[in-house]
């Protein structure tokens, strides 16, 4: 059994309201030695979902109560980042067109090949690690931001946005050799080998607010 | 009573009065005393040349007062004539005293005299009668004769006005003689058919209309002549520039007083615009259906697909996990076992799914009668006419005699029918030149009766030929595949067959239906 970051266990969610499929997808998924579990509905689903499952989700789209394809919507807007395999019994072409937009990562028409199934897991599954591993970095770094104290965080943010030393001391008010003992503590408490290094975390920890406008905060 | 009234009597009673007076008083007076007075005068110088000349005189004068006085001018004159000819001429002279020997003489002349008068005044009487009775006559003649010239005057104004009317009307109007030849045609029809009134005329009128609808127009005019009834047809007529309109032609028989047909009228009424629509409105109906069909069979479709995509992902999957199970080192036999097991469970379960869907088809009702296949094919081609028409497309039947009947369903059967011939005049659309399609039957004697629909369209590949009457093959854009696939299923419940064939000059669909015992 695989485990991701050896927390979470690797795991297709598959939801389909007819039994007979979903035993059917779980005994297939099992033979090629991956772990599956079913449920009958979009809201048992989401009932049982906690931040730690990993893998991926196996949506019908005609499902009792929220569909399919509104259960992916609702995931985006929760920021859940699950890789979604959409499988249909009849695919218009808008749909599939809407479903891949939003970000499905298979748009698969019933009935299917095994061998389709299982590479869109298996595509899923590498989009979910790549995610997840992205996730880690971001938390790292975010974990080593906060051993920061507040007047380092100025300094980091303006290093980051390009100032001298020399500069930044103007800025603060505070003289050249302080601010490069300040610079020095950044340096050693994130991990940075350079400044391009530092530069990259602060892009990671804040992607919405280009490095340039930190100065403000 | 007023006074102005009185006096007005008065005056009309004397004007009156003296009217009659000059009438039988003044006016005889007058003329015998003319008579007489000459009569005497004449008598005394002729007295010395003959003797007793006052007797023609007086004769004479007596006539001539009867003549032209009347009866009182006669009486007065004989009576003046008697005291006349007492006091000059019969003795004693000169008195009104008569001779013993002169009295007869005298009472002869009186007598002959009052004869003459009644005489002549009634001869005179019936002259004037006559001559009254002749001027009356001829005042009668004469009005009837100024009656007639302006009753003549009036029918000719009366007429010009008709005529104007039926030049006036924007309608094509005939008249036909009792025999339904034409023998008049109003302006609009001449310049319409650019034709003169000649070429009209007769047993040519039927040329200016369609080839196709002339044989039945002249069916329909032929028993309308012999029931004598009204009579309508639709029919194209050919305009001067070659053109062919749809018209309404009605025509009206007109009896004479004995009941005989005297003429016929009609007229033409152009319904090329009310056709169109009528076209159009019938198209888009046929769309429609289509449509609908299109529809409920796509809906039909999906929800067949949906209901058998259920186990057949399910068996899929579980086939697919048997062969993994079985494939993996060490085998799993007993998840394998599971899963075959869950295979078959799912194909029994599409198994049903097919079982339902069949059994929803399966609702109609068995009908077998005995029919005649002619008679369908000939009520087919009433429904098909108008389709035909709009498609250019003309329709030759070619049916055998001594057909059995046979005991099938009338209405699947003309489906069929109805199918093979849509079929094939779909077929006909892309080509250039004559388009027909030639319905055929034929008996076959023990074997049934063949039927037979051949279009000259595209015609078909050896590839669409193997699956041509499956479900849902269709090599029409808008065709939902199910039109032959119907046709099939109709004739194999018939215990017939159904097959389709390249010839020289197009498509033949052909069928053939058993005999019953």
């Amino acid at each position: 059994m695989r485990r991701a970051n050896g927390s979470a266990i690797e795991t297709v969610f598959v939801v389909d309201d007819d039994s007979a499929i979903c035993a059917g997808l779980c005994d297939l998924l099992e033979s090629a030695g991956l772990v599956a579990r079913h449920f009958s509905s979009a809201e048992e689903f989401l009932g049982k979902w906690n931040p730690g499952m990993a893998g991926c989700l196996v949506l019908d789209v005609r499902l009792p109560g929220i569909n399919g394809m509104e259960l992916h919507s609702n995931l985006l807007i929760s920021q859940i980042t699950l890789p979604v395999i959409i499988m249909t019994g009849h695919g218009d072409m808008p749909m599939v067109r809407k479903a891949l937009k939003a970000g499905a990562v298979e748009f698969l028409i019933k009935p299917f090949q095994d061998e389709e199934l299982l590479q869109a897991v298996e595509q899923a599954y590498t989009l979910d690690r790549a995610q997840r591993q992205a996730g880690d970095l971001v938390n790292s770094i975010q974990a080593r931001a906060e051993t920061l104290t507040a007047r380092e965080r100025e300094v980091m943010a303006f290093v980051t946005a390009g100032l001298t030393n020399k500069e930044i001391a103007e800025e603060l008010c505070l003289c050249v050799v302080t601010i490069k003992l300040h610079r020095g503590q950044v340096m050693r408490k994130m991990q940075a080998r350079s400044l391009a290094d530092l530069v990259k975390m602060s892009e990671r920890i804040n992607p919405h607010r280009g490095s340039c406008a930190v100065g403000s905060a | 009573m007023r006074p102005g009234y009185d006096a007005r009597m008065t005056v009309l009673t004397r004007n009156r009065l003296s009217g009659w007076t000059f009438q039988y008083g003044i006016k005889p007076c007058a003329i015998a005393s003319c008579f007489v007075l000459v009569a005497l005068l004449w008598t005394f110088p002729l007295q010395h040349v003959i003797a007793y000349p006052f007797v023609f005189l007086f004769f004479a004068a007596v006539m001539g007062s009867a003549w032209f006085g009347g009866f009182i001018a006669g009486f007065l004159a004989v009576a003046m004539s008697s005291v006349l000819i007492t006091y000059f001429f019969i003795p004693p002279l000169f008195s009104i005293t008569v001779a013993k020997e002169s009295q007869s003489f005298l009472a002869a002349f009186i007598l002959s005299a009052i004869a003459i008068t009644i005489v002549s005044s009634a001869r005179k009487h019936a002259e004037s009668a006559v001559r009254n009775a002749r001027d009356q006559l001829e005042a009668k003649v004469q009005e009837r004769t100024a009656e007639l010239l302006r009753s003549n005057l009036e029918i000719q104004a009366s007429e010009r006005q008709l005529r104007m009317l039926t030049e006036a009307i924007p309608q094509q109007i005939w008249r036909a003689d009792a025999f339904g030849r034409v023998e008049y045609c109003n302006q609009h029809l001449l310049e319409y058919t650019g034709g003169s009134a000649d070429s009209l005329q007769g047993e040519s009128f039927f040329n200016i209309l369609h080839a196709e609808d002339s044989p039945s127009l002249s069916k329909g005019w032929e028993a309308a002549l012999a029931a004598g009834g009204k009579f309508e047809a639709e029919a194209r007529v050919q305009r001067a520039d070659g053109v062919y309109r749809w018209f309404l032609i009605r025509g009206i028989p007109q009896r004479s007083q004995d009941g005989q047909i005297a003429r016929w009228y009609g007229i033409h009424i152009d319904i090329e615009e009310r056709h169109h629509t009528q076209e159009r409105i019938l198209s888009a109906h046929e769309d429609l259906s289509r449509f609908s069909r299109a529809i409920s069979l796509a809906e039909m479709a999906a929800s067949i697909a949906h209901e058998l995509n259920q186990p057949l992902t399910a068996l899929v999957s579980h086939a697919a996990a048997c062969r993994r199970w079985l494939r993996t080192e060490p085998t799993n036999v007993s998840r394998a076992a599971a899963a075959a097991d869950k295979v078959v469970q799912e194909v029994a379960r599409a198994g049903n799914v097919v079982t339902r869907v069949r059994s929803l088809f399966g609702k109609t009702d068995y009908v077998r009668e005995l029919t005649d296949l002619n008679g369908l094919i000939v009520d087919l081609v009433q429904l098909l006419r108008d389709d035909a028409i709009r498609r250019g497309v003309s329709i030759r039947l070619q049916l055998g005699e001594d057909l059995p009947k046979l005991e099938i369903d009338p209405v699947q059967i003309q489906q069929v029918l109805l199918n093979l011939s849509i079929n094939g005049m779909e077929a006909m659309t892309e080509i250039e030149g004559p388009r027909i399609l030639e319905i055929c039957t034929k008996a076959l004697g023990t074997e049934g009766v063949a039927a037979s629909v051949t279009d000259c369209g595209a015609g078909f590949s050896e590839r669409v030929k193997a699956s041509m009457f499956e479900p849902f093959v269709s090599t029409k854009s808008e065709g939902t595949g199910m039109g032959l696939a119907i046709c099939r299923s109709i004739v194999e419940a018939h215990n017939g067959r159904i097959w389709a064939e390249r010839t020289e000059r197009g498509t033949v669909f052909q069928f053939v239906l058993k005999v019953s015992k």
